[in-house]
């Protein structure tokens, strides 16, 4: 009898301890950190101006005052523990000369390329929604992604999406990825006010505008006036990238991007005045003499690298480089670093610096030295030959215990960017933003 | 346009021969102003470049979806 009690217990207890064994491995086989463990809200906010005298509206010359605010919220679920929708919508409000000088004579105001109209396309709003979904697998190691997204202005939308694979491996010291995203955009094309009568089937000078208003120079004003038939616009991006953790405090990374782009490239409200061509006026405002002409095909490759180098508890060094070319004409150099200073375990500055230099389009042409025999030109100075200068500060406020709640968020960080920008043209910009990141509970 | 494979193949191979950093030695690679892209307020910046610049790319910024041409 105690032979068979002695079994019985002795079968409990491996009972036992094999269901216990087996309970252990499978919580320890169910338990994974999830990859994003509360929702994460992001609200970010600019205010962006700029201003120059080279036009590319009025073909070169005239103000490129333009104002813009933006307003963006971003917010990342976890739907489990491996995958992560994120939201991204933003809208952009702008008041441009570029814009408003399409049509300069709808104003209160004399025409003048110098003088943005005050007319009813003075303003726009530009507006942006993009979903993305990632999945991470179990080890972590493989993380795949799929995007897209919906951006909508007066003249133009675009429809994009993509999707990005992404492998870690050498104990996570090592990482290579691989995206494609394709836009399809289509314009609702603009052109320059003077030039609509000049159409197919409209009546030029015959116009109310022009018997209304006298033409000044020459009077026999005939633009080179055809409107666009494709008014699609399809951009279609490949890239690599691949990051090394050099050292406990470096790391660094590499990336490759082509860029191929199809369909109207060209900026449909602006303006080229010829060499070749006598001058009309309208008050102080010259009368294009046609719109820029650029090829409908556009190739694109840039290799950018980034070190950064975590200097000791209070310096980090983040450095980029880009080269970039395109079948344009046009090759640049881009270098920038930033030295965030961490002031206290709560408070970080971001001093930084960028320098950016670019080789001129090879159909650029400044204000009235394109010629009325040439197949593409432009005089759109963001084409052309410059150098640029960007000093920026910041100043970061971190609280990772999010002691600070507002009903559900905790607030984990502020920041707080200012930028001047500079080209060795008459070309000058700033920027300021605001970023908070909340947690919630 | 071989110049810039030449280079990234060679800096690959650089970056390929360091030594492995344990999970719990990445303290100061896990610090958010490491991150190897631009810090998220910075985004706005990005894309004015990218509007306003004949370049675009390699940076994580935006190469589509809106024309910029304001």
């Amino acid at each position: 009898m105690n032979r068979i009690k002695e079994n019985i217990v002795l079968l409990f207890l491996l009972t036992s301890f094999l269901a216990f064994s087996q309970q252990q491995q499978e919580d320890e086989k169910s338990y994974k950190k999830r990859v994003l463990e509360t929702v994460e809200v992001d609200l970010l906010s600019s205010y962006y101006n700029q201003d120059g005298d080279n036009a590319a509206v009025t073909g070169g010359i005239g103000t490129e005052e333009l104002t813009d605010a933006t307003a963006t919220i971003i917010i990342a679920i976890p739907l489990n523990e491996d995958d992560v929708l994120t939201i991204d919508a933003g809208v952009s409000a702008y008041t441009s000369a570029s814009s408003s000088n399409v049509d300069p004579f709808d104003g209160n105001r004399q025409a003048d390329p110098f003088v943005a109209s005050s007319g009813a396309s003075s303003n726009d709003v530009w507006t942006n929604l993009t979903a993305s979904y990632s999945h991470t697998s179990d080890d972590r190691n493989k993380i795949w992604s799929a995007l897209a997204s919906v951006s909508s202005e007066y003249d133009y939308f675009s429809v994009g999406f993509g999707g990005s694979y992404t492998r870690l491996f050498n104990e996570r010291n090592t990482e290579i990825s691989v995206n494609g995203t394709v836009y399809l955009d289509s314009w609702a094309a603009i052109y320059p006010f003077e030039l609509r009568p000049f159409a197919p089937n409209g009546n030029g000078l015959n116009n109310g505008f022009f018997l209304d208003n006298a033409i000044t120079g020459n009077s026999s004003y005939n633009p080179q006036f055809v409107p666009f038939k494709n008014e699609n616009r399809n951009s279609y991006i490949l890239g690599f990238g691949f990051s090394q953790i050099l050292h406990k405090n470096v790391q660094g990374s590499l990336s490759l991007d082509f860029v191929q782009q199809q369909g109207l490239l060209s900026t449909p409200f602006q303006r080229v005045y010829f060499a070749d061509i006598a001058d009309s006026f309208v008050g102080n405002f010259q009368l294009a003499d046609a719109i820029e002409q650029l090829p409908d095909t556009r190739f694109k490759i840039a290799v950018g690298g980034r070190l950064n180098w975590f200097l000791s508890d209070r310096f980090v060094l983040r450095t980029y480089y880009r080269y970039y070319n395109d079948t344009w004409g046009i090759a640049s150099h881009t270098a920038s670093f930033e030295l965030p200073v961490k002031l206290s375990n709560n408070f970080t500055i971001y001093p930084s610096y960028r320098y950016y230099h670019q080789s001129a389009a090879d159909y650029f042409r400044p204000f009235e030295i394109a010629l009325s025999t040439e197949e593409f030109y432009t005089s759109d100075y963001d084409l052309s030959k410059y150098v640029a200068n960007q000093l920026g500060m910041g100043v970061s406020y971190t609280d990772i215990f999010t002691r600070a709640k507002l009903w559900k968020f905790g607030l984990k960080q502020i920041d707080l960017k200012y930028y001047n920008y500079n080209r060795d043209t008459t070309f000058t910009s700033s920027i300021i933003t605001i970023g908070f990141n909340f947690e919630v509970y | 346009m071989s110049k810039p494979l030449v280079l990234m193949i060679v800096l690959v191979s650089f970056f390929s021969s360091c030594v492995v950093v344990k999970e719990y030695e990445k303290v100061a690679i896990n610090d958010p102003d490491m991150q190897l892209s631009d810090l998220p307020c910075d985004r706005n910046v990005t894309i004015a470049h990218t509007y306003r610049e004949g370049t675009a790319g390699a940076n994580g910024g935006k190469t589509g979806g809106g024309c910029g041409c304001n």
